[in-house]
């Protein structure tokens, strides 16, 4: 039976983060009862190796791993990891000076702008998500994935780039 | 600095990832620069689309009490959970909060609700603060290349409030400054962040127990709770307001 004092204790720090995990393994799984299944398994081992967890270092860090792992070693993450090509050389053909669109966000409609970052491969649509909606800085989501910074700012334009792209074909369709 | 900024330099300022006289040089390029500023605002509407996409629904409180009653060992695995019971408890908490006035500030509360619970954890810390003076001089510089801002504490003479110490906060992954200040017996923690930093704008309000009063000022946002009167802690704020 476990001691309910560490529960506690477990629970003050880790609940705070529940509203975040639990958002995260929305986008990760794309699916309401998956993201449940994912979120409460990772406060299960969180609480469990909680002894291995180093006081005062990135608790939400630790558990977003926690997570992530979670979902990829479950059958949906297996399916999710497409091989990516993180080659840096695509980003220095962006000419300076010129960018890319005057797209105007707001004729973008949401549904759209969701359907084409869920469309992205795992590992774009994660750096944007952790970048933009967790608000996190780019050695933050390196720490968080395990990848050096250069590869956060490549997935990150690559994705954006992609995501631009798709909002321009729809308009284009639209117009039509 | 001549000519345009690149592609990649202009969406790394977007993210807030370039850092001081960086920082300078680029808007000095973007007051002169229609194209680069342009650019500079559809990375930044892309970014507020984004989020607005994403941040989504509330998670069911029924997840919670599971995951709570799970670690207590009173429920079992996952997959024992019968779903359809869960379900309908779901709808009943869903229909509710539809209808309650709450949902409208659910976004705005929940950032104070992760304060609130910043401020329960950091008083129950072995150390809640890791500055121990009552004296500004000491804690202001203390701030100094822990946090990416000058931290202004406000002499608290003359009021009810003294100052205990202070501590460096993380707050969805971004540092922040932490005061612990006293009123008596209470005990008031004061947030401070950059306003550009702080994901939803925190809202002043009453949650789980605590009252929360929050302000922006020379681009830093302020959160205070505890558990006083908000005519209180408005004394406090004006306390930081009126100090210059």
């Amino acid at each position: 039976m476990p001691d309910p004092s560490r529960v506690d204790e477990f629970e003050k720090v880790a609940m705070p983060l529940f509203t975040a995990l639990y958002n995260h393994a929305r986008w990760l799984t794309g699916d309401r009862a998956d993201a449940e299944d994912i979120v409460q398994e990772t406060y299960l081992k969180a609480y469990r190796g909680f002894a291995s967890f180093t006081p005062g270092t990135n608790l939400r860090a630790w558990m977003y791993r926690i997570l992530r792992n979670t979902f990829l070693t479950a059958r949906s993450g297996l399916r999710a990891l497409e091989s990516i090509d993180d080659d840096p050389a695509e980003i220095e053909q962006l000419p300076a000076g010129e960018t890319p669109e005057s797209v105007l966000f707001h004729r973008a409609n949401a549904e759209t702008l969701r359907r084409a970052i869920e469309a992205l491969p795992l590992q774009f649509r994660e750096v944007l998500l952790l970048c933009d909606v967790e608000n996190l800085g780019y050695k933050e989501i390196a720490e968080m994935l395990s990848i050096p910074i250069g590869t956060v700012t490549s997935r990150l334009l690559r994705a954006r780039k992609k995501v631009r792209q798709a909002i321009e074909e729809d308009i284009v369709r639209g117009s039509r | 600095m001549s000519g345009h900024t690149n592609a990649g330099e202009l969406e790394r300022y977007a993210d807030g990832e370039i850092e001081g006289q960086d920082v300078a040089a680029i808007e000095e390029h973007l007051a002169a620069c229609a194209s680069c500023a342009t650019a500079v605002v559809s990375h930044l509407q892309m970014k507020r689309a984004v989020r607005a996409a994403f941040s989504a629904s509330a998670p069911p409180d029924a997840l919670r009490a599971r995951i709570s009653g799970q670690l207590r060992g009173t429920s079992g695995s996952p997959a024992a959970w019968p779903r359809a019971a869960w379900w309908v408890a779901a709808a009943a908490i869903l229909a509710l909060a539809v209808t309650s006035a709450l949902l409208i500030d659910a976004r705005r509360a929940s950032s104070v609700r992760e304060l609130a619970d910043l401020h329960a954890t950091t008083l129950a810390s072995s150390s809640p603060v890791d500055v121990l003076s009552t004296d500004r001089h000491t804690v202001k510089p203390w701030f100094e290349g822990k946090v990416p801002f000058s931290v202004p504490v406000p002499s608290l003479e003359s009021t009810p409030f003294r100052l205990i110490g202070g501590r460096v906060v993380y707050w969805r992954g971004r540092p922040g400054a932490y005061l612990l200040v006293n009123k008596g017996a209470h005990r008031i923690s004061v947030f401070v962040f950059m306003a550009e930093t702080v994901p939803t704008r925190p809202a002043t309000t009453a949650v789980s127990g605590f009252n929360s009063v929050a302000w922006r000022s020379d681009g830093l946002q302020y959160v205070a709770v505890a558990d006083i009167a908000r005519e209180e802690l408005d004394r406090l704020k004006d306390a930081f307001t009126g100090s210059r």
